[in-house]
């Protein structure tokens, strides 16, 4: 049981307030934004390409710090937390990386349990775990494939499979389905869903994929210039 | 059950040159720090023995008299021993001066008696010899080595120091190398480091994978280095016990005793735990200018 878990669980998982993002010498990517994903919703990000949908992500995800405001992941305010408790805090998000982000010197197994190994859990108690999983995502005799032999799509899904793997409580997933045929990306998305309605994981996807939105009643919430508008018809969240 | 693949992949060709790199400066400091304790050493115990001598020239007498005053001063309480010089030894010593010809025949031929005292001072004892061999009708100066011993001393401390800024600079340098390599094996597997970073890994987990990875390195590349200078010392060893005296001067000092191992087996352990730091170093800084 992560430490942050019992007195917790009424906060939202994701709570911006305020927040403002600007690189070195650009100009703001995110302006004010302020932002409540409850614990369990599932919730898409749209918006056209360099509105900020990955930048959002990145501070969900504890890659970057906000230049201005404040984020809470499941009521903790990031920027009090000492850095042990940042890595305790990335162990509960999963993220599917819009690049994949996948090493490529691993096998397709071993870049899947990478937060296994990375939490100090022995290969063999997860040996199943992880087999199960790659199976499941069409990967069940890849194995053993390095990443660079796989394909665009296997190497999404693996990417899907590592950040799945330690049963996250947020999962942030940026265009999931970008490389994968149609089919796949009905059952990634069905996959999600199931973690959503079963486990109560937190899901948000980025995504401009008009298809995927159209199959979903899930809310959207949409970023242009920077700037949130809410879905209000779907009830986003913004 | 299969192997575990490294986090960090296997070296690529900047590792070996960091490997080479290291090697040579471990060699060098290990050669450096062998040399200077050969050298000590050697100059440690030459001052220890003409501290301990006295010097006695005998003028305007002939060989028998000679002869007898050695005598005399094997008698004098505090004397060790007291030999006086063969023409063949006095020929030997002014060589650099008269050739090997030896001294001109018109020269008188001086008359020298190496005296060694019991204790390792002889500055007491050279006016005392010299008191009992005027006493019995000689003229004799005596004189104990001391000036030379200072002269020596001076110069064993001036060694002592270079021998010591050398092997520092040389730690040093290897200590800036392997950070230097640290810091760009960190920017060149970045994507690593922030996929482990955000899939949770601690600072100190990640850190430790360089630090593994740069502990191994340079001890292997210390013990290569320690290696080739034992080789290398075991080389100028053998060759100076095979030379004769005056070619023996030119190489260095060198012994192989058990000091030196030790200097020898501290070596790759020294620069493994100064890779490890320095790795550590810069992959805490590194990551710690990451949220």
């Amino acid at each position: 049981m992560s430490p942050f878990k019992p007195d917790l669980r009424d906060e939202p998982a994701v709570r911006l307030d305020g927040v403002t993002l600007r690189y070195d010498r650009t100009g703001e990517v995110l302006s004010e934004v302020d932002l409540i994903l409850r614990q369990g919703s599932f919730t898409f990000l749209t918006g056209p390409s360099g509105a900020g949908k990955s930048s959002l992500l990145k501070l969900m995800y504890l890659a970057h710090a906000p230049t201005r405001g404040v984020i809470r992941l499941f009521g903790q305010q990031t920027a009090e937390l000492k850095r042990k408790q940042l890595a305790a805090l990335r162990r509960r998000v999963g993220v599917v990386f819009q690049e994949f982000r996948l090493l490529d010197h691993l096998t397709a197994f071993e870049n899947a349990a990478l937060p296994m190994r990375v939490a100090g859990r022995k290969r063999e108690s997860y040996q199943e775990e992880v087999a199960d999983l790659l199976r499941w995502v069409g990967l069940g005799e890849r194995v053993d494939a390095l990443t660079p032999s796989l394909s665009g799509g296997e190497q999404q899904r693996v990417a899907i499979a590592r950040a799945l793997i330690n049963k996250p409580d947020l999962l942030i997933a940026d265009e999931p389905t970008g490389n994968v045929d149609p089919d796949m990306g009905r059952r990634i998305l069905r996959l999600f869903s199931e973690l959503n309605k079963r486990v109560g994981t937190t899901v948000v996807i980025a995504t401009h994929d008009l298809e995927l939105l159209r199959d979903t009643d899930a809310p959207v919430i949409t970023l242009n210039n920077g700037l949130l508008a809410r879905d209000v018809e779907r009830g986003g969240a913004a | 059950m299969k192997r575990e693949t490294p986090l960090l992949p296997i070296s690529d060709a900047r590792e070996a040159a960091l490997f080479f790199v290291v090697g040579a400066l471990c060699f060098l400091a290990a050669l450096a720090a062998l040399t200077t304790r050969g050298t000590y050493t050697a100059a440690k115990a030459w001052g220890a023995q003409i501290e301990g001598e006295v010097t006695v020239q005998l003028r305007s007498t002939d060989r028998r008299s000679a002869e007898a005053a050695t005598h005399i001063v094997r008698d004098i309480a505090g004397v060790e021993s007291a030999r006086l010089l063969s023409r063949d030894e006095i020929d030997e010593a002014l060589e650099p001066f008269f050739g090997s010809g030896g001294m001109p025949a018109g020269l008188p031929q001086p008359l020298i008696i190496v005296v060694e005292a019991v204790s390792d001072d002889g500055t007491l004892l050279a006016p005392q010899i010299e008191d009992v061999l005027i006493e019995h009708g000689l003229d004799a100066i005596a004189a104990s080595n001391w000036q030379y011993s200072d002269d020596v001393k001076d110069l064993l401390a001036v060694l002592r120091m270079i021998a010591f800024g050398v092997v520092v600079l040389l730690s040093t340098t290897a200590i800036a190398v392997i950070a230097f390599a640290t810091h760009a094996a960190l920017l060149a597997r970045r994507d690593i480091v922030d996929v482990l970073h955000l899939s949770g890994a601690e600072d100190r987990y990640i850190a430790g994978l360089f630090e593994r990875r740069f502990w191994l390195l340079a001890l292997k590349a210390g013990a290569g280095g320690a290696i080739a200078a034992l080789m290398m010392t075991a080389m100028i060893v053998v060759t100076g016990a095979q030379a004769g005296e005056i070619e023996a001067q030119l190489l260095p000092q060198l012994s192989l005793d058990f000091w030196d191992f030790v200097i020898l087996l501290v070596t790759p352990v020294a620069a493994g735990l100064a890779a490890r730091m320095a790795a550590r170093l810069t992959v805490m800084t590194s990551l710690r200018e990451t949220l």
